[in-house]
């Protein structure tokens, strides 16, 4: 009982920092994709970066239902 | 009038020897009709709206290459596994002490990570391509997240074209490696597993000639 009230918060901390460092990330990738976009038109760029704004929609999903439930 | 002057003998063995001289043939690249695109195609003669940063007003793309598919299975596989492991994972009694909720979070962090790899892969693969126009080839390579490389080479600088193919699976769906000498900056282009090496040094020398019968023509741009 001990051990699980030390860790757990310890542990729900590193969950949302990784989540938050996830997000930044993701961030990352909607930029790269924008900027492989617009070195090359090959046509699949729609597809691409409606995919990368979900992939960011995702986690920050995942980050706000982390705050909730944990 | 004497018939030797209207005969259409002489025309005709013209136009033979215009088809089957090297020039006609880099013309027939030139006028091939545009094929249309195919965004997960990895061999592309003539691709219809092929668009690059440096491209020229007049440049025509001859050849669009990126590397074979098969070589997208490792990651293709790795990926399947990576998702099917929090259905075989959360059966293991191991993991028993972890509260729900928190098991619940793993889950889907680990299907962010999977996520994150299958884009970095697929990015990687779509967009390390090499472009060969009417004037020169291009290498596009994207290296990581925020790094990325284009170099270029005008075809008159290619100085000897190498392919080649080994192994087993590489045999079977028809790819290897071309590697392109170069007189420029850039001294080698290595275009990595991409397919039918063979047309593509063929399309390589093709080009060449060209270029160096315009230079004597002087129709050079």
């Amino acid at each position: 009982m001990i051990l699980s009230f030390s860790i757990w918060p310890i542990v729900k901390i590193f969950a949302l920092l990784f989540l938050a460092i996830y997000i930044i990330f993701s961030i990352v990738i909607i930029r790269q994709v924008q900027l492989m976009t617009a070195t090359l038109e090959i046509g699949f760029e729609g597809q691409l970066r409606f995919l990368s704004v979900l992939h960011f929609l995702f986690a920050v999903g995942v980050f706000v239902f982390g705050i909730l439930i944990l | 009038m004497p018939e030797i002057f209207s005969s259409d003998k002489p025309k005709g063995k013209q136009q033979k020897n215009e088809l089957t001289g090297h020039h006609s043939r880099k013309v027939l690249y030139k006028d091939m009709p545009m094929q249309a695109r195919r965004p997960f195609a990895s061999f592309l003669v003539c691709p219809e709206n092929v668009n690059f940063e440096t491209k020229d007003h007049e440049e025509k793309v001859i050849m669009f290459l990126r590397k074979h598919f098969v070589t997208n299975i490792p990651w293709i596989f790795m990926v399947a596994l990576m998702f099917l492991v929090p259905i075989l994972v959360t059966n293991f009694s191991l993991f028993d002490g972890i509260p729900d909720n928190f098991m619940f979070v793993f889950i889907l962090i680990w299907y962010l990570i999977s996520i994150a790899y299958f884009l970095e892969s697929f990015l990687t693969w779509f967009f390390n391509v090499y472009i060969v126009t009417d004037e020169r080839i291009i290498d596009i390579d994207f290296y990581n997240l925020i790094y990325k490389e284009v170099s270029d080479a005008n075809i008159d600088k290619i100085q000897d074209v190498t392919y080649k193919m080994g192994g087993v699976i590489r045999t079977m769906f028809n790819y290897g490696d071309v590697m392109v000498q170069t007189a420029s900056e850039v001294p080698n282009f290595d275009f990595l597993a991409v397919p039918k090496p063979d047309k593509v040094a063929k399309i390589l020398q093709d080009l060449r000639i060209e270029e160096q019968q315009e230079a004597i023509e002087g129709r050079v741009r």
